[in-house]
């Protein structure tokens, strides 16, 4: 197996991790976790595809995954600020029945 | 050899970074699962040098694993505030259906695991190679920073206007009611050991010639303006810490001009280009350097800020007392 | 292999045999301060050796010097870490006991 062969997998590995993590798990932050995770893979995709043609280093996926590791960080701190504000107004940070702190 | 070798280190990387991943999930205590994923994040870097990636290298180290886990280990920190621990073991709540979710997840992985693996690499270069005859006619050298501020400035015009939504969104959840606590965060209100003075004395100067110089290099090598101002905003949390500032429950003008300032100088450049009678911003070539690196200037101001109050969860910040008798 | 290659060599694999040595430490340690001791000054002495591998690999002078200050500035954060946790622990066992 080649080297962007393994991360392509690698990617798919991490991306069904934070599916299962965001579907399975009430508690805010880990989801917010999952969802990063999923980002991760997401991000690690598209570089180690682009990587499958061994005659160049692809700039535009690059770019596109820097511009998305920022974009992740912003909607990660606006998604954290939202739980801090649930927290605050009622004492909890998960969904449903079994929440949690 | 040296094949083999590295095919053995990245055999190894990727087993380290899904088991972290796997951990990250089902850690029962949440705040491993924050420490792990941070973890995470720091082998993605090593992840994005062996493909080679160093842009991303430097940006994973700085944003993806240092900002985001100051932003998670603060959160954490404000929701566990005041709770006295639990004595029964830890357990993580899950979901009833989660067998079954985790079924789904395992087919999910199969059905992109075998879509993946059957696509055909390309036999050619596709859309690099338009980049990179494109990057023969632009004014920096390093070909990430051509697409990010050149061949593909919309997309970077727009990402700083998701920053900005997102720190307005923040502040519209939490802003008015301040933060929840304006103490210092290391100190735990009994004053500084003589060590925070001499190491904020000493990184202070260090991380802001790091952010400049890594702001300059962006034009021919791994740099430019989202790791300049991740590294600044690096040094906005450490400040924030050691309580040399302090959350503002407003922020003054220089404060929202250096939030917005990204954006202006940005669709001004746009504008001004549309004005000469280009494409929106298709820069002339004479220009092009310098209105890059002016560019590149106001977007690391306007990534550094944001950063920063997110971290700081006000609306926004204050110089806080420089010296503090314990 | 030239000289200075096998020079590097060895350097780099003492380094990681200390780096070995002081994840072990962190692993197996009893204790949260004896942990603190293994990791800060294995990792960091072997951080040491591989960069001054890296030094002699490359041959080069400025190679070196900013590989210099990378060690000094991680030294730095290891030992101000350290010294926050080790406060910190303290801080946690004195409210434990009084």
């Amino acid at each position: 197996m080649s080297q962007p062969e393994l991360f392509v997998l690698v990617a798919a590995v991490v991306f069904s991790i934070g599916v299962y993590g965001l579907l399975s798990r009430p508690q805010l932050v880990r989801r917010i976790l999952a969802l990063n995770l999923m980002g991760n893979g997401v991000f690690l995709l598209l570089v180690a595809f682009a990587r499958r043609n061994p005659d160049t280093i692809d700039p535009v996926p690059q770019a596109m995954v820097l511009t998305g590791i920022v974009i992740a960080v912003s909607a990660t701190g606006f998604a954290l600020a939202i739980v801090r504000l649930l927290y605050r107004e009622t004492g909890e940070a998960g969904l449903g029945e079994n929440r949690a702190p | 050899m040296a094949e083999l070798l590295g095919w053995v280190f990245d055999a190894l990387l990727a087993l380290a970074l899904l088991l972290l991943a796997a951990r990250v999930v089902f850690s029962p205590r949440l705040f491993e699962s924050i420490v792990l994923f941070i973890v995470f994040g720091l082998l993605m870097a090593i992840a994005w040098a062996r493909l080679a990636a160093p842009h991303l290298a430097l940006a994973e180290a700085a944003i993806g694993a240092g900002i985001t886990g100051a932003l998670l280990l603060s959160t954490f920190r404000e929701l566990v505030i005041g709770r006295t621990p639990s004595p029964e073991a830890p357990r993580v709540l899950v979901y009833r259906w989660h067998g079954l979710m985790a079924l789904l997840a395992g087919g999910l992985f199969a059905v992109l695991g075998w879509a993946l693996l059957s696509i055909d690499v390309p036999t050619g270069p596709v859309a690099g190679e338009q980049a990179m005859a494109l990057l023969a006619r632009t004014a920096v050298d390093d070909a990430v920073t051509a697409v990010l501020l050149d061949f593909r400035a919309y997309d970077t015009l727009l990402e700083m206007g998701v920053l900005l939504l997102a720190v307005l969104g923040a502040r519209a959840a939490l802003g008015s009611q301040g933060p929840a606590s304006s103490d210092d965060l290391w100190t735990d209100g009994e004053g500084d050991t003589p060590m925070v003075g001499a190491l904020v004395g000493m990184l202070s100067p260090l991380i802001i010639i790091m952010a400049g110089y890594l702001l300059w290099a962006g034009a021919y090598g791994p740099g430019g303006a989202f790791q300049a101002g991740a590294v600044l905003a690096a040094l906005g949390v450490l400040l924030r810490l050691t309580g040399r500032i302090v959350p503002a429950p407003r922020a003054g003008v220089v404060q929202r001009g250096v939030l917005v300032i990204g954006m202006g100088v940005f669709t001004l450049a746009g504008l001004l280009t549309l004005a000469t009678g280009r494409a929106f911003l298709q820069y002339p070539e004479s220009l092009a350097y310098p209105m890059i690196l002016l560019i590149e200037v106001a977007l690391t101001l306007s990534i550094a800020l944001p950063l920063v109050l997110l971290f700081s969860g006000s609306a926004g910040i204050a110089a806080g007392r420089s010296q503090h008798s314990p | 292999m030239s000289f200075l290659t096998g020079a590097a060599a060895l350097l780099w694999v003492l380094g990681g045999f200390f780096f070995l040595s002081g994840t072990v430490g962190l692993l197996r340690f009893p204790d949260t301060l004896s942990r603190l001791h293994a990791v800060t000054k294995a990792d960091n002495l072997g951080l040491g050796l591989i960069l001054l591998g890296v030094a002699v690999h490359g041959a080069s002078v400025v190679l070196a010097a900013k590989l210099l200050l990378i060690w000094m500035l991680a030294l730095l954060a290891a030992s101000f870490s350290a010294h926050l946790v080790a406060r910190s622990h303290l801080r946690d066992e004195a409210s434990r006991d009084g």
